[in-house]
């Protein structure tokens, strides 16, 4: 039962990373029809900006954090502007074959920056709470909530939960409350009448990949708190998270959300209960599984134009 | 016209490109099949195990300078090409088909380091009949497939029974043991091994668990194997990997005893893992502790030439170059075909059968079974202490 409680926690804290990643992707698709590979590589980007915030610039972790958000922000919207916009009227392929081709651009480019060394945040220079170790001696853990049945929660785990949470409403809020949500729930109905109707919808499109980029790009450093960062990280992260986003039905932020909630689970349930050495493949007959009986998704509207 | 005029451009630039190599193969075979011997060194230089690759890289280049600046081989320079197997065996096998096709005549490979790519190498390499002599594949397999595969360290048949005696003799309070490993054929043959032995002679194996490569997250795994409380956690696999475990394993307020092979032993298990790595164990096939005043001068002469101190796989790779080096002193023809040249190395590697024909290096002393194994060779156990690896207080000379 102990062992239950943790894992369905380890589970949690995976898929609210992937939930966070996911949104991502289906947040650009949901607007432009574009399955945009180089978000996995934002990720990883935000990740290392923030590592390269704090240990070039010995800038503090809670600057770095937001700092690192709107670097990539930034970079999302560049991008767009750069990559996507030109093809807006093309064909939907020759968008999709750009993103792959700025994905591997993006990690080649973080290959000959950071080299492909894993690195990892210095512990000192991350706020005390956020590092849990157990002490050899008295089996006690520091900086983390004892489970009942000897499991541990670190702070850390925590912070991350709250986190993605607390993101995830406030970009619900922001979609269905603010104007420039509505901006955008009216480019994903239909991006011509929305034109018509007076919405930059350029503009709106570079707000969609902006906030994607800066979700992603917490979550690259939630990441690399625990994990390692490499200029790979994008492409293991992303590839779930995608299949989360695809589980959720592709286009809809709730399906995003709860498909990285429950790829997340499948994974650590799957790892630890079953193999380790096929917690992705677990992963992925689940949401094949889902696609199979659902095509579109949890969530998905069934359109006919749907790749 | 404009649209033209760019393709133009570009007809032209690509032929260009395209016309450079070829100028260059035809001046170079000219000049050089006197003059320069070439061996190719194939390892892991990006991707997660790249650490191994540079200390493997120096490591051949500080012999190559040695070799060259002594006057070569037999008056010939000898030209080391680093080829990059990314750690993987799809990558090994392209690295692999570009070294025996390739223009510039190789003789011989040092390589690869990962078992994974030495398996998938040595398809090819056994194809065309070139020497694989690696530095550091330890499955059992790589030398038992293939009559041109060698290697100058032990293999994990022997690894794993070392490691579980160790664990039994040595570190007597330890009653029972997880495993925790790579799902490569390193990983899983070291597992295997080591499993094997500790049924043998009764150490109580609670779990086994696997994990994939260039996976980040142990959680799942660790919580498993946490509920399960072992005494000894044994990870059969490679540093990154290791030390994300360590670290995720004293996070989750795992307290057992960490242990790892040859694959853990890099200076950046100490990086990643930080101040997890505490009090871990490894084995290793060499310490500079234990070598001899060879070893010494050639750790001086290490650091005057790259500014670091050399690991275990620096020195063994220094070893096989010098092997190589040896083989082709002896047995070079400038008259005689590139496909002789590379048989009689191997001939010549084989002869190597018996401690008076072995190859005295930093590393000891090197010689070949049938399969081209070397089974001589102890294993000695490191431990972290204070951020540093060092030789744990018991050594085990003798297996059981």
């Amino acid at each position: 039962m102990a062992q239950l409680l943790e894992q369905f926690i380890n589970g949690l804290v995976l898929g609210g990373i992937y939930a966070l990643i996911a949104v991502g992707y289906t947040m650009v698709y949901g607007i432009i029809q574009l399955i945009n590979f180089a978000h996995g590589e934002i990720f990883m980007f935000g990740a290392y900006l923030a590592l390269m915030l704090i240990t070039v610039f010995n800038i503090p972790f809670w600057i770095a954090v937001p700092a690192s958000m709107l670097l990539c922000a930034m970079l999302g919207m560049l991008i767009d502007l750069v990559a996507y916009r030109p093809l807006r009227d093309a064909p939907r392929l020759s968008a999709l074959i750009t993103a792959i081709g700025i994905s591997l651009v993006l990690q080649n480019l973080a290959r000959m920056i950071w080299s492909a060394r894993p690195r990892l945040f210095p512990t000192e220079t991350l706020p005390a709470f956020l590092v849990s170790e157990v002490n050899m001696q008295t089996g006690e853990i520091l900086n983390a909530i004892p489970l009942p049945g000897g499991g541990v929660l670190p702070y850390r785990d925590v912070c991350i939960l709250l986190l993605a949470v607390v993101l995830m409403i406030a970009l619900n809020r922001l979609i269905y409350l603010t104007k420039i949500g509505k901006a955008m729930r009216a480019c994903a109905q239909n991006r011509v009448a929305s034109n018509l109707m007076g919405i930059k919808t350029n503009q709106v499109i570079a707000v969609t990949f902006a906030i994607g980029s800066a979700l992603g790009a917490i979550a690259g450093i939630m990441v690399g708190l625990s994990e390692n960062i490499t200029p790979t990280m994008g492409y293991y992260k992303g590839v779930a998270a995608f299949a989360a986003a695809v589980l959720g039905g592709i286009g809809n932020i709730t399906g995003a959300m709860l498909g990285g909630i429950i790829i997340g689970l499948a994974e650590v349930f799957g790892a630890g209960y079953i193999s380790g050495g096929y917690r992705l493949a677990i992963a992925y007959i689940i949401m094949i599984a889902v696609i199979v009986i659902r095509p579109s998704g949890l969530f998905g509207k069934s359109t006919g134009t749907r790749a | 016209m404009r649209n033209w005029f760019v393709g133009l451009l570009i007809v032209g630039f690509v032929s260009v490109l395209g016309c450079q190599p070829q100028d260059k193969k035809n001046t170079s075979t000219t000049q050089t099949t006197q003059k320069e011997l070439k061996v190719a060194v194939a390892a892991p230089y990006t991707g997660s195990a790249a650490a191994f690759g540079e200390m493997i890289r120096r490591g051949a280049e500080l012999r190559q300078k040695e070799i060259n600046e002594a006057g070569g081989i037999n008056g010939m320079k000898l030209t080391l090409l680093f080829e990059d197997d990314a750690g993987k065996g799809s990558e090994a096998s392209l690295v692999a088909e570009r070294i025996v096709n390739s223009p510039q005549k190789i003789v011989a490979v040092v390589g690869h380091f990962n078992s994974t790519c030495s398996l998938a190498g040595q398809e090819i390499y056994d194809r065309v009949g070139i020497v694989e002599l690696s530095p550091g594949s330890t499955a059992v397999e790589v030398c038992e497939r293939s009559p041109w595969t060698f290697r100058n360290l032990y293999h994990d048949g022997f690894q794993g029974k070392f490691i579980a005696q160790y664990i039994d003799n040595v570190l007597t309070d330890i009653e029972s043991v997880a495993v925790f490993f790579d799902n490569d054929d390193y990983g899983r043959g070291l597992r295997n091994a080591f499993v094997a032995e500790a049924e043998r002679i009764g150490l109580n194996l609670v779990a086994s668990e696997a994990y994939e490569r260039d996976s980040t997250n142990f959680k799942a795994q660790l919580t498993s194997i946490k509920a399960k409380n072992p005494d000894a956690i044994f990870i059969s696999g490679l540093f990154t990997e290791a030390g994300l475990i360590v670290k995720q394993g004293r996070e989750a307020g795992i307290t057992a005893q960490f242990f790892g092979a040859d694959g853990v032993d890099s200076p950046d298990f100490l990086t990643v893992a930080g101040s997890a790595a505490e009090g871990t164990y490894l084995t290793t096939p060499f310490t500079f502790g234990a070598g001899g005043t060879e070893a010494k001068q050639m750790e001086a002469n290490f650091k005057a030439l790259h500014g670091v101190t050399p690991d275990t796989w620096a020195a063994l790779t220094y070893d096989a170059v010098g092997m190589i080096k040896e083989a082709l002193e002896k047995t070079y023809n400038a008259e005689a075909s590139i496909e002789d040249n590379r048989k009689a190395i191997r001939e010549h590697l084989a002869s190597l059968d018996t401690p008076e024909e072995g190859y005295e290096g930093v590393t000891g002393l090197t010689y070949f079974d049938i399969n081209g194994d070397t089974v001589n060779k102890p294993a000695y156990v490191k431990i972290v202490k204070d951020g540093q690896f060092v030789a744990a207080e018991k050594q085990l000379r003798e297996l059981k």
